[in-house]
């Protein structure tokens, strides 16, 4: 199974006979090309010409992270799966309003429900969520009246916002009040939290994709704008509380993260070095978590689950299956 | 009219599926275990020979001089399904024939430390007429050709693309 490789220092990353190799004033470290899946970066880390032409050849994907652990973007290498017939599949299904929308309202279904399903989790463990619920539900009724993939995305976000609303019941830690959706900067500690558990998951989904034969620049629900990569927004949206949300709870609800693990700057609250390893690293064990869906004998991790969701929406690109997201089962 | 290479005829004899996805640009999963193997094994054996040498649409894996016949090789990881594999390289030597150069082949099982030869027969042609007219039958099909659940669906590197 190859690795994901976090860069936290700061230094320089090149290629050294055949192998990867990171240095700074610290010390020297080999990485091991072969086991290395995709490199995030969040140092400040040089990287030159020979090197990427490197990992391009090994197929790993490069993402930078800002100072605050925003996503800045990606070296994607060259696509080696085309297949000219998916492109033209996944750009028919999007030209076309209809088969847009049908997909659209598949992801937020699939989103929603995941959402319904950790707060019922909750719900049992005796908090007060009912009234989410119920709002949760209404709203996601109102997504089959519209016909346009803008107001769908804005109920998208309004089953967001109403279920962040439940996070101070599900945490009950002072320290970390949800108050209200805030990015760019976040401004207090669970929005940090929130912020950068999602970048972590967009960069994973499009890993995935990078593994498929679809575009990750056409995506369904959020708009494409030719330029950046938003089918993996769409796929994570399904996977956001069933992954990151359950990451950042289970920290919350065992006193893991503490406030000394985040800093206050001058315009917003960004996680510090050890704060952040702390999520990555519940990340990590929850993507390698392996469960048994139901219907199969298999046992499939998180990361595979993510990647059968893009083989199931090719194949209702394909005309084959219509496709029917993931819905966890606990 | 679809380029038919040799992976194309290696998997028609396994599964139609598979050829479906091959013409329409769909490569299975590099990351499956048994293709890591395959192309490692390919690379490290016979190191001092010409390999992966293409010829238009096609990849040969190894071809050398014996005597002063052209030989033209596959390397396969076991000789489970030598059937298929001998189909394969018989396309190649019969595409070869086309463009007039006379070649022999053999089976590489580097792994089982195994050789076999092969001429292309007029029963090995004969096949490969058929097989390549139902390769272009498959092409025009507007969606993959039925799931039928096969032995080799377990360890096939489309497992998940097809049943999940």
């Amino acid at each position: 199974m190859k690795k994901r490789i976090y860069i936290f220092q700061n230094g320089e990353l090149k290629r050294k006979d055949n192998t990867l190799y990171f240095e700074n004033e610290q010390g020297k470290k080999f990485i091991p090309i072969e086991n290395t899946s995709e490199i995030l970066i969040f140092g400040e880390v040089d990287v030159n010409k020979r090197f990427l032409e490197f990992t391009t050849q090994a197929e790993i994907i490069i993402h930078f992270f800002n100072h605050y652990g925003y996503y800045i973007g990606s070296f994607y290498p060259r696509e080696h799966y085309n297949s000219g017939y998916m492109i033209l599949k996944q750009a028919e299904f999007y030209m076309d309003m209809t088969k847009r929308l049908s997909i659209a309202r598949l992801f937020i279904k699939g989103a929603t429900f995941n959402i319904l399903r950790v707060l019922k989790y909750y719900q049992k463990r005796g908090k007060e969520v009912e009234d989410v619920i119920v709002v949760i539900n209404d709203i996601l009724k109102k997504t089959h009246l519209t016909d346009d993939v803008n107001v769908l995305l804005g109920l998208e976000g309004n089953i967001r916002n109403t279920y962040y609303q439940a996070f101070d019941q599900i945490t009950e830690n002072v320290d970390f009040s949800f108050e209200k959706r805030s990015r760019r900067p976040p401004e207090n500690a669970l929005n940090a939290l929130i912020s950068f558990g999602n970048s972590l998951l967009y960069v994973e989904v499009l890993r995935e994709i990078y593994q498929t034969h679809l575009d990750p620049r056409i995506g369904y629900l959020h708009t494409t704008n030719f330029r950046s990569f938003t089918l993996n927004l769409d796929i994570a949206e399904i996977f956001k509380p069933i992954i990151v949300d359950r990451c950042i709870f289970n920290l919350l609800n065992k006193r893991m993260l503490k406030p000394k693990h985040f800093l206050k700057e001058l315009n917003g609250v960004v996680l510090n070095e050890d704060g952040r390893k702390l999520l990555i690293q519940e990340y990590e064990t929850r993507l390698k978590t392996t469960i048994k869906l139901s219907g199969t004998k298999d046992e499939v991790s998180y990361s595979r689950i993510i990647r059968r969701e893009l083989y199931k929406l090719e194949k209702h690109l394909m005309g084959e299956k219509e496709y029917a997201p993931y819905v966890s089962g606990w | 009219m679809v380029k038919i290479n040799g992976t194309m005829i290696n998997y028609y004899s396994i599964c139609h599926r598979s050829v479906w996805y091959l013409i329409h640009g769909l490569e299975a999963a590099q990351d499956h275990p048994f293709l890591e193997i395959g192309r490692f094994i390919t690379q490290e054996s016979f190191a001092r020979s010409k390999k992966e040498v293409v010829f238009d649409n096609l990849k040969i894996d190894l071809v050398k001089k014996e005597n002063n016949d052209v030989v033209v090789a596959e390397i396969k990881k076991s000789s489970k399904a030598k059937k298929t594999a001998q189909l394969q390289l018989a396309y190649y030597l019969y595409r070869l024939k086309e463009i007039g150069i006379t070649a022999r082949g053999e089976l590489l099982f580097p792994k089982e430390k195994k050789r076999e030869k092969m001429v292309l027969s007029e029963e090995l042609e004969n096949m490969l007429k058929t097989t390549i007219l139902e390769i272009e039958k498959i092409s025009n099909m507007e969606k993959p050709p039925e799931l039928k659940k096969i032995p080799y669906c377990r360890n096939c590197a489309y497992r998940d693309f097809c049943w999940c």
